[in-house]
């Protein structure tokens, strides 16, 4: 068994020493400085938080751990007690709630975003650039796995999915299918943050998904919206400010009544100037001027 | 204990009554281990056994409407097992026969500490690669719009798992005899029969162990198969298409533990579903236990 090294069990070296030195006084120091707030929740929402935190330390001295893991996963560990503050790009749902009937959550809106079907470029150049909420719908189920239906090249439809407890998704799914959680057969591959379907997009030359407004790039391009009434809706800053692109939503940090002080320092500074303005770097749009 | 007793030889009671108390610790320490883990996963189970109506055994997951089908991850866990197994087990032997019966013994040390640095790879690292890498080649070389499929995450667990069974494997083929070797050629046999004949036959029950090893780590792996797998819930079509995303046990866990509240079905259905990936585990090592022991009793 020379794979189990015993060597390597045994570094006694002076640096190691040092090092644990170190880090114990480290812990130390972290317990008498005022406490951390730990963030953690939607990767749509977490590069506003995390821009704003930058500065947030800078100023007042209080770290801040910003984490993603998804809107599901922010209000898991904020009702099991794990962070201080969950970010969340939906509302929490109903049975979220039932789920935690004790504890009492306030949400906060911190900025506003729209989710927006997203193509990839080829497509999107082939003359694909708007389509009817009826119509994602019909990828989504599988009864569509052709481009060409809809005026784009002969080329098999990839359908991009997240995972259900993902906002930027039951957001999606609510307004297309329905149903937040609707279950989608037409679904060729399933991501998670933003940041792995724009990557899988971006990969992809004939792929459609749905990505925050602030995550399109050259290589990933929004569709317009076809409404009823045949205006079509481009899915521009002014449109998501007026509110007429149909996946509008707001960005949400949520937290419990028994938060820390310093917890409620960084959510009254993300809604003061320099928050909003953070928000605005990130390409969401603010709540209050 | 044989060292122990070796080292002494003079009989010194005491200190061989504590090593032998401190050895029995902890042998049932490690029984009593294991065994609350099988409990607290069973326990645990135990809500979505007793939901009811759950689609346990389905191909249906959706938490949401209360389906909680287990087949489409144990298959992909399976699936992804056997081409991770098809792709690192004949290359992986090959290897070892040729690094420990053609080369130098320099030459031995030298290409088995690489491999051992390779072992040693955290897997989220063969993850990235196969993120930015490997999925591109694959989905180009299959002319697909995506490389997160059930192939990539076999070809990817193959490359990692090699190590493994590649360094065991050469250590059972290093560890017969030297003399064993010599008698045979005395004898006049060919390398090749020297092999078949001599030396395979006294290493099998360590390739074995290999073998099991290298499974036991490509079922349990987690990062790198979540990252190039594709995450669909949902049986391949057909069924044995390694071109199709899917999901294993594993990377279905990674995904959603986050996501379910503690002590609700959905984390009960997510608990049931290790339960039944440790007990492969288990199931693997007891059947080639019972398989080796009983083909050396024949020999």
């Amino acid at each position: 068994m020379s794979l189990l090294n015993p060597e390597l069990g045994l570094i006694r070296s002076s640096m190691f020493q040092k090092s644990i030195l170190g880090l114990s006084a480290l812990i130390l120091a972290a317990c008498s400085a005022p406490e951390a707030v730990n963030v953690s929740g939607s990767s749509t929402v977490l590069p506003a938080v995390s821009l704003a935190a930058d500065a947030f330390v800078k100023e007042t001295g209080i770290s801040v751990v910003v984490n993603a893991g998804g809107s599901g996963s922010g209000f898991n560990q904020l009702a099991e007690g794990q962070t201080d503050i969950g970010m969340m790009s939906r509302d929490i749902t109903a049975s979220e709630l039932e789920k935690f009937k004790t504890i009492n959550f306030t949400r906060t809106a911190i900025g506003r975003d729209a989710v927006v079907p997203t193509i990839s470029s080829e497509i999107y150049e082939a003359g694909v650039k708007a389509l009817t909420l009826s119509q994602i719908a019909d990828i989504y189920s599988g009864r569509v796995d052709n481009w060409a239906e809809f005026g784009g090249p002969d080329r098999a439809i990839f359908a991009v999915d997240k995972e259900a407890s993902r906002g930027t998704r039951q957001i999606f799914m609510g307004v297309v299918m329905g149903n937040p959680k609707a279950e989608t057969p037409g679904t060729d591959l399933v991501t998670g943050s933003n940041n792995e379907e724009q990557t899988a997009l971006t990969q992809s030359d004939s792929g459609i998904g749905m990505l925050s407004f602030a995550w399109l790039n050259e290589d990933v391009r929004g569709l317009s919206i076809i409404l009823d009434d045949g205006r079509v809706i481009a899915p521009s800053l002014e449109n998501i400010r007026n509110g007429s692109f149909p996946f509008v939503r707001d960005l949400l940090v949520i937290t419990r009544s028994d938060m820390k002080p310093t917890a409620q320092q960084f959510i009254d500074y993300l809604l003061g100037p320099e928050g909003q303005d953070a928000v605005e770097q990130s390409g969401y749009i603010k709540v209050s001027e | 204990m044989n060292t122990v007793s070796l080292l002494n030889a003079k009989p010194a009671p005491r200190r061989r009554d504590a090593t032998k108390a401190y050895c029995q610790a902890s042998a049932v320490l490690s029984i009593v281990i294991v065994s609350v883990i099988l409990l607290t996963l069973l326990i645990q189970s135990l809500p979505v056994l007793l939901s009811g109506d759950n689609g346990l055994f389905g191909a249906r997951w959706n938490p949401d409407e209360g389906k909680f089908g287990i087949i489409a991850p144990l298959f992909g866990s399976v699936f992804v097992m056997l081409i991770a197994t098809i792709i690192a087990f004949p290359i992986g032997l090959l290897t070892a026969i040729y690094i420990s019966e053609t080369r130098s013994s320099k030459l031995r040390r030298v290409i088995k500490s690489i491999l051992e640095l390779l072992a040693g790879i955290p897997s989220i690292v063969y993850g990235l690669i196969g993120v930015a890498y490997l999925n591109v080649w694959v989905a180009d070389l299959f002319d697909l719009q995506s490389g997160r499929i059930i192939l990539t995450a076999g070809i990817l667990l193959g490359i990692m798992i090699l190590p493994t069974f590649l360094t065991l494997t050469e250590d059972a083929l290093s560890a017969v005899p030297q003399r064993y070797r010599e008698n045979a050629k005395s004898l006049g046999m060919y390398r090749h029969e020297v092999f078949k004949g001599i030396i395979f036959p006294q290493a099998k029950v360590g390739i074995a162990g290999a073998g099991l090893l290298a499974l036991g780590r490509a079922l349990g792996e987690t990062m790198a198969v979540m990252l190039v797998i594709g995450s669909l819930d949902r049986l391949p079509s057909p069924l044995f298409n390694p071109l199709s995303s899917g999901q294993t046990i594993t990377s279905k866990l990674g995904r959603e533990v986050g996501e379910s509240a503690f002590g609700s079905v959905h984390f009960s259905a997510l608990v049931f579903m290790s339960f039944i990936l440790v007990s492969i585990t288990i199931a693997l090592t007891i059947l080639s236990h019972y398989f080796l022991t009983r083909k050396q009793a024949d020999v």
